[in-house]
């Protein structure tokens, strides 16, 4: 089983808020974070989105900036009131993650997979 | 012997030549390179002692990450300029272990201590703008090859450590109270110290050869007024008061305050009240050195000790 198929197929009532995390690119490279395969899972629960996440290092010097790039773009979606994001390890984050639209993205950028 | 004349190089590097090798230069050009290269790699590596001091004081774990990350991408981007210079004849070795404190040739600046978290992100903010700001105009136009080649990574990492600092700015504005206090007092002696960064103005400008050899495209006046285009309006967004306002009538930024002006270190203060004072008061001040200079560079030159065992065994 490839790493992708790990993760969750986006529930019908949260869709919306996977589209919305496609606008956020990560800090260093121009690709999503849905894209780039750090978005684990989303859940909405009485305008809380619940956002499950990984990074591709434990010190990733981005983190924080990623955090509140998520709750803002979430923020702006009309049904949410408040975000809570999850930091998870498992599984950890590996290339194979990475969508095959990202993967067409990074291609462009010059980076390799 | 060189290939060409001062004369020709100058005209051909204006006609889109790209100089890659040393047997390509005049002894001018050279000589500008280096004085260009040394400042960029000189600052990038006093900037990392001078960050690690107030990264201590980050607020959380995470954001401890962030700032010595930053730290960490500033010594690599010293060492991607040190070994540009060993190309030119420089010795890597020398140039960090063998000179005197006083011989670095980073800006004033950066021999000032940073001492909260909200001077290391207004640092971020406006030095790194700063930064940004030099060495984007020398991506754009340098007509060294191996120079902009090595900029693309740095111009990319530079990039996140104005953003973190944006983003702080942000957050402790947004907090108020003491925290913006704090902001608005780094603001306050960095911001007047960026402008003198850039140097002599246009007017009085000697010329040191960057512009004819193509190794810059902007001036000193430019550059200062595209790093005060980013940064006077990110002060205003963020309520934060910033010596400078844009003059609609002659289409560009203007300082509120005497320029150049005397700097008390010891206060963190610019003197406005004493009004201009010249260029020269100046120089004799930035020969001086800051308060800082000596010990970053003796922290930076520890290893020293561990790398004589090695040379010696």
């Amino acid at each position: 089983m490839s790493a992708a198929a790990l993760l969750e197929e986006p529930r019908a009532e949260t869709r919306h808020l996977w589209d919305a995390l496609r606008d956020v690119l990560d800090p260093e490279i121009p690709i999503s974070l849905v894209d780039l395969g750090l978005i684990y899972d989303i859940a909405l629960d009485d305008g809380t989105a619940l956002v499950a996440c990984t990074f591709t290092a434990s010190a990733c010097p981005c983190i924080e900036f990623i955090k509140m790039d998520i709750e803002e773009r979430l923020l702006q979606e009309p049904d949410v009131t408040r975000v809570v994001v999850q930091e998870v390890w498992n599984p950890p984050w590996t290339r194979e993650m990475v969508t095959p639209e990202g993967r067409k993205k990074l291609k462009e950028f010059g980076v390799a997979l | 012997m060189a290939q060409f004349t001062d004369e020709e190089l100058k005209e051909k590097v204006h006609d889109g030549f790209i100089v890659e090798y040393p047997e390509e230069m005049t002894e001018g050009y050279k000589k500008a390179l280096i004085v260009q290269l040394l400042v960029q790699a000189d600052t990038e590596l006093i900037s990392a002692p001078a960050y690690f001091g107030a990264a201590r004081d980050a607020p959380s774990t995470n954001t401890m990450v962030s700032a010595t990350a930053i730290i960490q991408d500033e010594l690599a981007h010293a060492n991607i300029a040190y070994r540009l210079l060993e190309d030119l004849g420089m010795e890597k070795e020398h140039l960090l272990y063998g000179r005197q404190p006083h011989e670095f040739k980073h800006p004033y600046g950066f021999d000032q201590p940073l001492e909260n978290w909200a001077e290391l992100v207004v640092a971020n903010g406006f030095f790194d703008r700063a930064g940004i700001t030099l060495l984007g105009d020398v991506y754009k136009n340098t007509s060294y090859g191996p120079l902009k080649r090595a900029l693309v990574k740095v111009d990319q990492e530079e990039t996140f450590h104005l953003r973190h600092g944006e983003m702080w700015m942000k957050r402790l504005c947004a907090a108020g109270g003491e925290a913006k206090e704090k902001v608005q007092s780094a603001v306050d002696w960095m911001f007047p110290m960026a402008i003198e960064w850039f140097g002599l103005p246009d007017d009085r400008k000697r010329h040191s050869g960057q512009l004819e050899y193509k190794l810059k495209g902007l001036t000193n006046d430019q550059l200062r007024q595209t790093w005060m285009d980013a940064t006077v309006p990110l002060c205003e967004r963020l309520g934060l008061d910033a010596p400078a306002h844009y003059d609609e009538e002659r289409e560009e930024y203007v300082l509120d305050f005497p320029f150049p002006c005397q700097y008390d270190p010891d206060e963190k203060r610019w003197l406005f009240d004493e009004g201009q004072i010249s260029w020269d008061d100046v120089f004799a001040r930035w020969k001086a050195r800051g308060p800082m200079n000596k010990s970053y560079v003796e922290t930076l030159q520890e290893g020293r000790a561990f790398r004589d065992l090695l040379v010696a065994a």
